[in-house]
């Protein structure tokens, strides 16, 4: 078993992350000891440490500005994408290296590629320790509108983890591979998934194991959190009303506030109203029901800018609502009634909500992991590039090369000269988008072509092919026609980490940080086991009298065993041997304790206590 | 994009030496071929050269050729056949795109045959233009009706139009395969296809305007 090739399918969203693996009787997620699957997508940089999950984002409150959630958002982002998102945002977000961001952590930045790897290291980490082996490879799922600079970032944040990662999946894509795998009808679906941060929409035709991806669309900064926003901006605009429109929310109470709108949204899509009391501290109070009625016409805008993309879609793939058999729900904000219904009215027809929409896309994500390790012969998955892709042309205009909803892989090839005589390089501006002005679309950034033969201007025909692997991101080569010599391609990614970069992080990683769970716990371990063992000698020294021969028989015998295991490498071993002395050492802790309550009765009068 | 070349279906599968159908992959081993880039889209499809081709007929060819190609298929590889099936399943797609919609199938199949290309030929057939101011006039005219309802109808009208040439290209190719024998009515037969077919992306792009 061991041996066998294994590919985990990691769902690294917004909110929370998990995975799963393919086996034979289909995919299954993988759960710690618990029961839990999910590790929420918080890192908290403490003092001692990075935690990472339900940990992590206890500390929130109390440490707003090293809480990092919704990391998300920022992969393969700029400044101006993420600036206005970037201000309710209770830590840092600061310009980073050529066009990217970074968050700023005490005195350091950290990319978000970074901070996304700690939480897949965890994922990793908690798959490893269900599967009791060593996992290297992943298939890391994505938004469908997720454009070339956003998948680039998941790659690289997959290989900052210690991860190969084999396939970026579509999130939509995903969840219909699950929802469809062994199902016997023919049929053309819609999933419809709104998750914490993202919006994607995708139209498939499914028969006979085929998976054919027609259209899809979407918003990559449109999600629950906009559902939070909402409430919040309504609690806070009424604080203000109360006590002062001077008021400034530090970032505690900001995440606070968090906190009360995420839980409030909750009770929203269960019940008819949501009671809010925040104390504001000095005595201030700030209490308020909110009816679901209120919730609705806040979020409602949001709602109606996914059905117009859902109508986008349809346009695209050429069909009318009437014509789709299913709408697969997926994401957590579909829990939300309001979606369910403004979704159900579009398309005519009550959406499928039937599969735990949390769950699904790392299913999907193990099942094309399975695939990939050849598990899955019969299934073929058709996924196509969300964005059309092209250059900048003479007079800044977009020229499409590769049109939106093209089925991946596929490609295009321009053939380009030169202006001066004997000149050896081409700069091309390659670009991402709709839009008609290259100034308007997503600038993917400058590719160098170099290495051309010295020739009279205007003679060399350069041949630059754009393909688009089955990942939808870009690889680009040159050859120049005449000489037959291959040109090659330096990238200057516009929102992206150079290959160097990426490798330096890899070598030198806030990842690298927290080894894997065993080691981490290890040490842990370890350092508790310190803890006990000097807290024994102490009162050894001190009420060491207490002791019955036997019970100090006992607690040597415990000492010794600790201390033979602390170089050890088992933390199970180890952590029950810690727990064993101290239980033998329970008596000298009770004698301690009376013996500190003595001397602080002693030193005082009883009324001053 | 390979440039179509019209070059044929090797004899022999390069690793199993077994006759080969159909250029991109082997029937009998489904060794993928390199040259199977090189061939027009129609032979890699494993189609004929024709215009009436049937719509479920080319799916089901770009899908049972992607079950071999796709890359999902050759992830456990050498790096060398994977960057084959890349480019092979690439080329399928594009194949795919082109033949599945019926104008640019045409365009495709009439520089297969030495037809003239938009770029040697931007001419529309004779009466279009009028045809088309006529129809304009026509839509203004109409006033009583709003906005919406003129949307409706002009896009009707576009769409009959459409349709109309659409079904002159397809007679026209069957002409063209009648007409073996005289190479002057071939070519006139091709020059009134690319006119035509000119027009259809004059209609075309008007459509996508009025949506």
């Amino acid at each position: 078993m061991s041996d066998e090739k294994l590919i985990l399918g990691i769902d690294l969203g917004t909110t929370n992350s998990l995975a799963g693996v393919m086996r034979a009787a289909g995919p299954e997620l993988l759960r710690d000891p618990a029961g839990e699957a999910i590790v929420p997508s918080v890192v908290a940089f403490l003092a001692d440490g990075v935690t990472v999950g339900a940990e992590a984002r206890a500390h929130a409150i109390e440490n707003p500005l090293s809480t990092i959630y919704s990391v998300k958002r920022l992969m393969g982002r700029g400044m101006d994408d993420v600036a206005e998102m970037a201000e309710h945002l209770p830590y840092r977000v600061v310009p980073g290296p050529h066009g990217t961001v970074c968050v700023q952590v005490g005195d350091q930045l950290v990319t978000p590629q970074e901070l996304s790897a700690i939480v897949l290291r965890e994922v990793k980490a908690r798959a490893q320790a269900a599967l009791g082996r060593e996992i290297t490879e992943a298939v890391v799922t994505v938004p469908a509108y997720f454009d070339d600079s956003q998948r680039q970032a998941t790659r690289d944040a997959g290989r900052i983890a210690g991860l190969d990662v084999r396939r970026i999946v579509n999130e939509p894509t995903a969840a219909a591979l699950a929802y469809g795998l062994d199902r016997a009808d023919e049929g053309t679906i819609v999933v419809y998934d709104l998750g914490g941060g993202t919006f994607d929409v995708s139209v498939l035709h499914v028969a006979g194991g085929v998976f054919e991806v027609l259209s899809t669309q979407g918003d990559t900064a449109l999600g629950g959190d906009d559902f939070d926003r909402e409430l919040i901006d309504l609690i806070t605009s009424e604080i203000r009303d109360d006590y002062g429109q001077e008021l400034v929310f530090g970032p505690s109470t900001q995440q606070a506030l968090r906190n009360f709108a995420e839980a409030a949204k909750m009770r929203l899509s269960d019940g008819n109203e949501a009671r809010i009391d925040v104390d504001l501290g000095d005595g201030r109070r700030f209490e308020r029901t909110i009816t679901r009625d209120e919730f609705e016409a806040r979020i409602g805008p949001w709602i109606e800018h996914t059905i117009e993309h859902c109508q986008h879609a349809l346009r695209d793939a050429e069909l009318s609502p009437e014509q789709i058999d299913q709408v697969v729900m997926v994401g957590g904000s579909t829990r939300v009634p309001l979606v369910r219904q403004r979704v159900g009215e579009f398309f005519g027809a009550k959406p499928y909500t039937a599969i735990n929409p949390d769950e699904v896309v790392a299913l999907g994500a193990a099942v094309q992991a399975g695939i990939l390790a050849g598990l899955r012969q019969d299934t073929l998955l058709l996924d196509v590039i969300p964005l059309s892709l092209g250059i900048e042309t003479l007079g800044g205009a977009m020229g499409k090369l590769i049109m939106r909803n093209a089925t991946v892989p596929c490609q295009a090839a321009e053939t380009f000269t030169t202006y001066v005589d004997g000149q050896t390089g081409v700069d091309i501006h390659v670009l991402q988008g709709e839009r008609e002005l290259a100034g308007d679309c997503r600038s993917l950034g400058e590719f160098k072509l170099t290495g051309i033969p010295p020739m009279p201007a205007g003679m060399p025909r350069v041949r630059v092919t754009f393909l688009v692997d089955a990942n939808g991101i870009l690889n680009v080569s040159a050859r120049e026609l005449r000489s037959g010599k291959e040109a090659s391609v330096q990238i200057t990614p516009a929102h992206g980490l150079t290959t160097d970069e990426v490798d330096l992080m890899v070598q030198a990683s806030y990842a690298h940080a927290i080894e894997d769970m065993q080691a981490h716990q290890l040490i842990d371990t370890r350092n508790e086991a310190h803890r006990v063992l000097s807290a024994i000698d102490k009162a050894l020294v001190e009420v060491g009298d207490v002791l019955s021969a036997e019970q100090r028989q006992g607690l040597d015998g415990a000492v010794a065993t600790l201390k033979g295991l602390m170089e050890g490498d088992d933390p199970d071993a180890l952590y029950e041997a810690m727990t064993a002395a101290n239980d033998a050492a329970e008596p000298l802790t009770s004698a301690q304790m009376n013996r500190v309550l003595k001397q602080t009765v002693q030193g005082k009068k009883l009324d001053e206590m | 994009m390979s440039e179509p070349t019209g070059s044929a279906v090797p004899a022999k599968c390069a690793k199993c030496s077994k006759p080969m159908s159909k250029p991109l992959v082997c029937d009998f081993c489904h060794a993928l071929n390199p040259a199977g880039a090189e061939v027009d889209y129609f032979s890699m499809l494993g189609l004929p050269q024709r215009f009436d081709l049937n719509a479920d007929e080319i799916h089901q060819k770009f899908l049972a050729l992607n079950r071999h190609a796709h890359p999902d298929f050759h992830a456990e590889e050498t790096p060398e056949v994977q960057a084959l099936s890349l480019r092979l399943s690439a080329n399928v797609n594009d194949a795919y795109r082109v033949l599945r919609d019926p104008a640019s199938r045409a365009n495709c199949l009439l520089e297969l045959l030495g037809g003239p290309s938009l770029a040697e030929d931007k001419s529309v057939p004779e009466g279009f233009l009028e045809t088309m101011m006529m129809m304009q006039e026509e839509i203004a005219d109409s006033a009583d009706q709003d906005e919406s309802d003129e949307r409706v109808r002009t896009r009707e009208v576009l769409q009959t139009q459409h349709d109309g040439l659409m079904a002159r290209i397809e007679g026209l190719f069957e002409e063209h395969q009648r007409s073996v024998d005289c190479e002057a009515v071939r070519q006139d037969l091709l020059g009134e296809i690319r006119r035509q077919l000119n027009a259809v992306s004059y209609v075309k792009k008007l459509l996508s305007q009025t949506r």
